[in-house]
């Protein structure tokens, strides 16, 4: 049944290699392009998406994703021993995997800072970006719930987007 | 690095044009980024911070607000005589606003230093029963710690270790689970959650669980656990008899191919007997079924389970692949 579905997938993926090779060279793989190309592809393949409406977007949102995935693991690796994400320890093999308590603490502190962030942005557009970003509804969906226009749930969202890049500026280079 | 404030702004207007699953014009997306070759580096700061910011924050979530209070001074401004009305009503409206925003971020900030979490900790060996007001309960596993938002129980964040969730799931109010920057959200459900060194382990026996509903968006229904990377949150998925979810509950572990390394923590917290693995064995890959009281009796009983060497040590006992 999904077999069906992954040829058509694939039929378009085919067809689009070379925009999608250009939209990741853009996008910061470089080199490397080729081999993320292949993530592409694998992570469609294991993720079976059934139907897909925009398959061409949806092309893109896969490959957006993995180069969001890939900056996370080439910064995780970097920020070890950061505190703005809680990072993975490393294998200390049968003693603990927690981190450690330097970190769990940055980790609350992070999270008081992004409170903090958030308080001090208009309640509304803190409110939308609650809504969109942790709850997962759609900038349309928001829109209609808190009876606003498309156009100011983005710039609402831009807004906090802005001040959130900014905090992790400060605590990355803390 | 420091990032050119206006390319900040433009990579903030792209990643919540892309932030949405509707976003479309993927082609200008790609010629915004051609234009500088550090733009993709802006967009991912942003974005990243977005994510990071939403999984940090996400253990809240406020209302819908009641609409923008915009409408009257639009209508009085386009009365000539009422401007200085409007004038004096958008100035109070301005003064209301600041001091909402005023009162939220105060509340916010007390919240912050009372600490409104209630948090649990437990040693290795131990288990506890976390009963919530709802019905719903916790197992928590031993060397663990969830805390619990005191102002909202449909709201956690497990700190290190593991736990087993019965949830009564309420549609309207689902509760959430956040562990690092990921966000598992309950869609009616028993589930397990394990933290190990690299990855975290989420296991669901009933019901199902939302995986980072805002991004990954995977659902994991009964007699599945996927299995997330801490650091990419990338993620798999494989099958897991349902009767082995959380049956650590019960003093059972089961592993199917898990690396030494996961197996000798997993048993070192269910049991509180400080098992470790020796540095050139923690890649071993291991299968087997262990009861964890006959271990409390004989800790080197675990060699011929699963087919280990066990030495014994002053601080413990080693474990190596023969």
């Amino acid at each position: 049944m999904t077999d069906k579905v992954e040829d058509g997938l694939q039929a378009v993926f085919l067809a689009n290699r070379g925009a999608v090779l250009r939209f990741l060279r853009a996008r910061g793989a470089g080199s490397d392009a080729e081999d993320v190309l292949q993530d592409v592809w694998l992570r469609i393949a294991q993720s079976r998406p059934g139907p897909v409406a925009a398959p061409m977007a949806y092309l893109y949102r896969v490959a957006n994703t993995v180069m969001i995935d890939r900056y996370r693991s080439v910064r995780q690796a970097q920020l070890r021993e950061r505190d703005w994400v809680e990072a993975g320890s490393g294998p200390e093999p049968g003693v603990s995997d927690s981190p450690s308590v330097e970190r769990v603490v940055g980790a609350r502190q992070s999270a008081r800072q992004v409170e903090a962030t958030l308080a001090a942005q208009p309640p509304r557009a803190a409110a939308i970006f609650r809504r969109h970003k942790v709850d997962g509804l759609t900038q349309r969906a928001v829109a209609r719930e808190f009876d606003v226009s498309l156009s100011t749930v983005e710039s609402d969202l831009r807004l906090v987007y802005r001040a959130l890049a900014d905090l992790k500026e400060r605590i990355d280079e803390a | 690095m420091a990032f050119d404030q206006t390319m900040l702004d433009e990579a903030a207007a792209w990643a919540v044009k892309t932030s949405d699953s509707a976003f479309a014009d993927w082609d200008g997306f790609t010629r915004w980024l051609e234009g500088d070759p550090d733009r993709a580096a802006a967009y991912d700061h942003v974005m990243a911070a977005a994510d990071d910011g939403a999984a940090l924050a996400g253990v809240r979530t406020v209302p819908p607000m009641p609409a923008a209070t915009e409408a009257p001074v639009a209508k009085h401004a386009a009365n000539h005589a009422a401007i200085d009305f409007a004038r004096s009503e958008k100035r109070r409206l301005v003064v209301g606003a600041l001091a909402a925003c005023l009162t939220v971020f105060a509340a916010l900030w007390v919240w912050s230093v009372q600490s409104a979490d209630l948090v649990y900790r437990t040693q290795a060996g131990e288990t506890r029963r976390i009963a919530l007001g709802d019905g719903s309960a916790v197992v928590l596993a031993g060397a663990s710690e969830l805390a619990i938002d005191r102002a909202d129980e449909r709201s956690a964040r497990l700190e290190r270790g593991r736990a087993l969730f019965e949830i009564r799931h309420d549609d309207s109010d689902p509760f959430r689970l956040a562990v690092g920057t990921a966000m598992l959200v309950d869609a009616g459900t028993v589930f397990d959650v394990n933290i190990r060194a690299a990855e975290v382990a989420v296991a669901v026996s009933e019901g199902a669980v939302v995986y980072n509903p805002a991004r990954q968006d995977a659902r994991i229904d009964p007699g599945q656990e996927l299995v997330f990377d801490r650091g990419s949150a990338a993620y798999r998925m494989a099958a897991v008899p349902r009767d082995q979810v959380g049956e650590w509950q019960a003093g059972r572990l089961t592993f199917r191919d898990a690396p030494l390394a996961d197996v000798a923590a997993d048993i070192a917290r269910a049991s509180g007997i400080a098992y470790r693995v020796a540095a050139d064995s923690g890649t071993q890959r291991i299968s087997g079924s262990i009861a964890l009281d006959r271990l409390r009796e004989n800790p080197a009983a675990l060699g011929p389970l699963l087919g280990l060497e066990v030495t014994r040590r002053d601080d413990g006992w080693m474990l190596a692949a023969p």
